[in-house]
This record gives structure tokens, C-alpha cells and sequence, in this order.
């Protein structure tokens, strides 16, 4: 498993308090039954204003997974 | 402007959601809010969640919402009965979809003249459905706070007559619900300082998932939002300072001719400051002096006719050289209120220092010399402290009464006549209202009365107006005048009618009226007029209703327990002697 990146993680927990924080690194839409698409947009926001990282309206379907998020930070970063 | 000194502002999303999961107790009740407008509320309704939690700490905070695009069907249906208060957000493409960007409907010069015809008529549903809606529950809106498109014929940066029609139609929109008894508009003034224009629209979030506003702007407007819907109760006295204060100049130093409150002699402040204390006081706001001069002197500066704060504004006049802290607290009691309902105005940090050590509630601030930005601070401070939506006709003689009550406690003492005697001359007249409305002064008194006050508890606007839409409650408000001045309305009992018995479970007095014997008149009344054989009352002793529980000592022979029974036989045997005439008022 990749390094997870603290301030993701609380991003998680902060969107999904329900969920353990031991799980947050395997979450999916699938797992987490609160990842709807307004948590998704919740966590679009989260992402522009944590990191700085906009989200295109195109690529939200991806942002399904905890580490399809931590790929999309790490282009994100890339592309800088 | 954030509520609390540790969060940033404007709040960020991250810190909303962490406080949002901040643990509450399971029993805890509800406010149930409403947020009605034609966006998907998302992290707005996020933001006002967390500010909602901020000022309500105990209460579990449910936010209900609606359609999208339908702000006018979602006010509409709301089922009031489940709701503690509506916040209303209306936007330009909820007055026309046109005036947005989601529906590509024209935006041609003849499409704009059909805009603002339709635009007059939405608004008048909107202020319809808001009217209806104010009849029963405190109603927070706000109106348009986007940029429009460039949809106008002119250059962006000139405005034309159909923008200006536009921003007509919505600003009559606010005066006429500003004339609404639970309607609270969001100051647009105070919205555009915390939320440039340029940081409100963002076209991204629009786009993407319908909702048109920028984290910042989402965060500002729910903080100002949970503001009015929280609603404090505004403080009831300022006690001021002379010297340097209320006017610029040591007065014993250089005379009544030279104290100066002008621009000319570079005072405007000090001027600035009395016509300030001279608004607060019409609005019913007590205002005391505490100063270290001779009164005499005082006096004679107050003679002076071009002052804004006239002398008559101003009760109780405390001049002295003792320790500050010793004047506030005959100022105190001259008023009869608590510290934490006082504001202390003084320039000197020390004196300021002294009175905030004897009186850790009261809010003690220092006047700011010669600092104009200080200064305006402190009036808009001292506005948030001091503001009311709505004036009530005892605002108008709030200081007269306290005035003539000291002067009713003097002439008492000093004739040295039995308190049968004085109260027999004092040519009473109490006016009785007994129905089913929810009074808005009533409601004011039951919130803010602490010490003749039968159990401490206080009530929204919704659950007032609830409580008394039920057919078995009712509410008696009493108004009284004697020779000596008129104190208004000043007491409320609310309870609900059993089979021979009245139980009264929301009973407070104005401390103005104290030592009148009004609280006797009231409960025989209630026996009379409901020919009851038994009242029971919920009364709770508090750390402040011991003027209550002096009074059920002196009329009840048995222990007084919770709740308390009085039976009509005992009590009418236990009163003294009541000198009221008594007037009912009669209702259509």
C-alpha cells in the first residue's frame, strides 16, 4: 500500500465519521454505504481548499475510491 | 465576527465538519431548522449546520431541505408544525430561471422585458408564501447576494435600467418583509463586508453540481444566517462616563462652558457618542451615568441645551468620588437588573478595570480617544449589543416608570404612611387581556424576566406560537398605570385549563412593577375568571426568582413544593387588601 497522506485521511474522517479510521485507507462507494454524490462533491471541495487540488466536473466518477483520491492528488502534484 | 476566537474566518469545510461531529447526549432536543432555497443547499447547509452547533451546543441540530429549483414550492409546503424557524435564500434565478446560468432561456433585450414582468410577480408569491410562513415561525432571508450574468445590454461595468428595475423590485421585496413581526433580513451591508461580490459566484460548483456559491461566501452567509436564527436577547442598560466620555474635557478642570462634543473643537466623537446613548435610549435602553465629579457641577452641564443626551435620558445620575465599581452597583439596583445585562463605557482602562473585577458579566469597554476607527467599532458593537428588531410601545417609557418607581419608594418612605395607605392613593388601574394570542411581549418577557420569574424557563417563537394554537391553553397579559406613570405590559402568565383547576406553567413580572401587589391581583383574577376552584403552578425556585418565592411564603400557609397548589378559599384569605381598579379587555 502506498504512503497515505495524514491530511487525506482526516478528510476522510472529517466526510465519513462513521467510518473507523483504520478503514479509511481501503474506502470505496462500494464499502462506505455514506459515499453518496453529495459526499463526493463534499469531498471535491475538501480537496480544492486542503490541497489546493480542483476537480473537474469530468472526473468526479472517479474519485470512487480512497486511492483513486490519492492518485488524483499525486497528477495533481505532477502536473505542477 | 466568527463566534468563536479559535476558528478561522471564514470558517473553512473541514473545521464545519469536525465541529459538526463534535458528540451531543442522545436526549437532547431538537432545532429543527428549515432551509429552503432552489440551489442544492450542500455545503451551505453544511456551514450553517456547524454554526448552528456553535451557538446551540446542547441542542441536536436537524436541517430539513427541498427541491431543487423550487425555492417557491419548498415554502410552500413546509409543514410548520415540525420546524423551529425557516431560513429563506433567494437568488436571482429563483425570481427568474433566466437570471441564472443553468437554463439557457434568452437573454435577448425583449426576453429581459418578459424577465421583469415575471419577476414582479414572483416576488409577490415569494413575499406571499414568507407572510404565511411569519404568521407561525421566525422566518431568516436573505435576498439576492450573487453577481448577475452579463446578460444586460450595457458594458458590464454600467448599469442600465433593467438591472436597476431588477434590484428595485428586490430591494421592495426586503422593506415589505422587513415590516413582518418574525421576519430577520441578512444585512446586506454586513454580507458585502465579509463577502466581496468578487469571491460569491463560482461557476465551477454551478456547473458541477448546482450549487452557485464559493466556500467563503457559503461560510459568511451561514455564519450571519445562525446569527438571527439564535437571536439574543438584547442587554438593557449602559452605564457611561462623563469626563472624556460622554463629552470631550476634565469638566472640575475647565468648566461647564468648555467641555466640547464638535468637530469644530475636534470632539466629534464625544458628539458622535451622546447622539449614539441618545437613540439607545429611545429604544427603551436604560442609560446611567457613573462619574467622579461633583453633582452639582453635573447638573449644571447637563443645563446645556446643545447636548445630543439630554438630561431626562438619563436615570440614575451617580456623581461621586468613590470607587466606580460602588456607583455601578446603586445604578444596578436603582434599575433592578443583573450585571450581564449592562454595558460599562468609560475612557479610563483603570476605572474600566475596577468595574469589569467587581462585576466579572458585565461588558466592560474603554471609550477609544482620539482612535475614529475605535470608535466606530465600538458604536457598531455597542448596536449588535443593544439592537432590536422591533420597538414595543414600553420601550417608549421604560426609564419613566423606573424613574417614578424610585420616586414611588421614596415618597413612601419619607411620608411615613402604611403601604395600605400609599397604595390606596396611588389610583391603580390594571387592564386584564385574557385570550389565545401569541403576544410578541409576552414571549419578550418570558425570555428575558429572572426574578419574578415562576421556573426559569424560556421558549422559542415556534413553540410560543405552537402552544398557544392548542384549544385548552391560554395567556393573561396584564398592562398597569397608576398616578405616578404608566409601566405598560408588564407581566404574562400562560398555563392551560383542566377540569376545575388552572395549571400555569409560564408565569414573570417586570421587576418595575414590583411592591404593587399585581402578583396577588392576578391569580384572583384567574380564579374569578375561569371560576376555578384550584390553580397549580409550575414553579421552580432558581438561583434568581426569590421575589417569587417571598411572594408564595406570604400567600400560602403549606411548604412550597413543585409544582404548588393554591386553592381559591386560602388564597383570597392570605392576600392583603388590593386598591386596583380593574379593566378588561374585551376582544371582537
Amino acid at each position: 500500500m502506498s504512503e497515505q497522506n495524514p491530511l487525506l485521511v482526516q478528510c476522510f474522517a472529517a466526510i465519513f465519521p462513521k467510518l473507523p479510521v483504520d478503514q479509511i485507507p481501503n474506502a470505496t462507494t462500494e464499502t462506505v454505504p455514506e459515499w453518496d454524490s453529495l459526499a463526493t462533491v463534499t469531498l471535491a471541495a475538501l480537496l480544492e481548499q486542503e490541497f489546493g487540488a480542483p476537480v473537474d466536473v469530468f472526473d468526479l466518477p472517479e474519485l470512487n475510491s480512497f486511492s483513486a483520491v490519492q492518485n488524483h492528488l499525486k497528477k495533481h502534484r505532477q502536473s505542477q | 465576527m466568527c463566534f468563536d476566537e479559535g476558528l478561522a474566518f471564514p470558517m473553512n469545510l473541514m473545521e464545519a465538519l469536525e465541529i459538526i461531529k463534535r458528540p451531543i447526549a442522545e436526549d437532547s432536543p431538537t432545532l429543527a431548522i428549515s432551509l429552503a432555497c432552489g440551489f442544492t443547499p450542500l455545503h451551505l447547509q453544511t456551514f450553517l449546520r456547524a454554526q448552528l452547533r456553535l451557538r446551540f451546543p446542547d441542542r441536536e441540530i436537524k436541517i430539513d431541505t427541498g427541491l431543487f429549483g423550487d425555492l417557491l414550492g419548498n415554502l410552500e409546503r413546509l409543514r410548520w408544525e415540525q420546524t423551529d424557524a425557516v431560513a429563506v435564500i433567494i437568488e436571482w434565478s429563483d425570481i427568474d430561471s433566466r437570471l441564472g446560468i443553468r437554463n439557457l432561456g434568452g437573454w435577448r433585450p425583449a426576453d429581459l422585458t418578459d424577465v421583469l414582468q415575471m419577476a414582479e410577480r414572483r416576488l409577490q408569491r415569494l413575499f406571499n408564501a414568507i407572510q404565511n410562513l411569519s404568521q407561525t415561525l421566525p422566518c431568516i432571508c436573505s435576498l439576492p447576494t450573487q453577481p448577475f450574468p452579463p446578460l444586460f445590454t450595457p458594458v458590464t461595468y454600467q448599469s442600465g435600467e433593467v438591472e436597476m428595475r431588477l434590484r428595485e423590485l428586490a430591494s421592495h421585496l426586503g422593506a415589505s418583509l422587513a415590516q413582518l413581526p418574525r421576519v430577520r433580513l441578512v444585512s446586506s451591508q454586513a454580507l458585502d463586508e465579509i463577502s466581496p461580490l468578487r469571491d460569491r459566484f463560482d461557476i465551477r460548483a454551478e456547473v458541477m453540481s448546482g450549487f452557485p456559491y464559493k466556500l467563503p461566501h457559503a461560510a459568511s452567509l451561514a455564519e450571519l444566517l445562525a446569527r438571527l436564527i439564535h437571536n439574543p436577547l438584547p442587554k438593557k442598560g449602559l452605564i457611561t462616563d462623563l469626563d472624556d466620555t460622554l463629552w470631550s474635557g476634565i469638566l472640575g478642570e475647565v468648566g461647564v462652558e468648555n467641555i466640547c462634543w464638535d468637530l469644530e473643537s475636534h470632539a466629534l466623537a464625544n458628539g458622535l457618542y451622546q447622539q449614539f446613548l441618545a437613540s439607545l435610549a429611545s429604544a427603551g435602553v436604560l442609560i446611567g451615568v457613573a462619574s467622579k465629579n461633583d453633582q452639582e457641577i453635573v447638573e449644571r452641564a447637563f443645563e446645556r441645551t446643545d447636548l445630543h443626551l439630554p438630561r431626562n435620558c438619563i436615570f440614575p445620575l451617580e456623581c461621586n468620588w468613590s470607587r466606580k465599581s460602588e456607583s455601578v452597583q446603586r445604578i444596578l439596583r436603582a434599575w433592578n437588573i443583573s450585571a450581564d445585562a449592562v454595558v460599562f463605557v468609560d475612557d479610563s482602562p483603570m476605572e474600566a478595570d475596577e468595574v469589569q473585577s467587581a462585576f466579572p458579566a458585565m461588558d466592560c469597554r474603554i471609550f477609544p480617544k482620539n482612535d475614529a476607527p475605535g470608535l466606530w467599532m465600538l458604536l457598531r458593537e455597542l448596536r449588535d449589543s443593544f439592537g432590536k428588531s422591533f420597538l414595543a410601545e414600553e420601550d417608549a417609557f421604560r426609564l419613566d416608570s423606573i424613574r417614578a418607581s424610585a420616586v414611588l419608594q421614596q415618597s413612601a418612605a419619607l411620608s411615613g404612611t402604611s403601604q395600605d395607605d400609599f397604595l390606596r392613593d396611588a389610583e391603580a388601574v390594571i387592564v386584564f387581556d385574557c385570550g389565545r394570542s401569541a403576544d410578541a411581549r409576552a414571549l419578550e418577557l418570558i425570555n428575558k424576566t429572572n426574578q419574578f420569574n415562576l421556573n426559569g424557563r424560556r421558549i422559542s417563537e415556534s413553540e410560543w406560537v405552537r402552544r398557544m394554537s392548542k384549544e385548552d391553553s391560554f395567556l393573561l397579559t396584564v398592562q398597569y398605570e397608576d398616578k405616578y406613570g404608566r409601566l405598560g405590559k408588564i407581566a404574562a402568565l400562560a398555563g392551560k385549563l383542566e377540569q376545575q383547576q388552572i395549571r400555569v406553567d409560564y408565569w414573570v413580572m417586570s421587576c418595575r412593577a414590583f411592591s404593587r401587589r399585581i402578583e396577588h391581583q392576578c391569580l384572583k383574577y384567574l380564579f374569578e375568571k375561569f371560576e376555578a376552584d384550584k390553580i397549580v403552578l409550575d414553579f421552580q425556585a432558581t438561583e434568581r426568582n426569590r421575589p417569587l418565592l417571598e411572594f408564595f411564603e406570604q400567600t400560602k400557609a403549606s411548604p412550597i413544593g413543585t409544582p404548588l397548589e393554591l386553592t381559591k378559599a386560602a388564597y383570597l384569605a392570605r392576600i392583603p387588601t388590593l386598591f386596583h381598579h380593574i379593566e378588561n379587555k374585551t376582544h371582537e
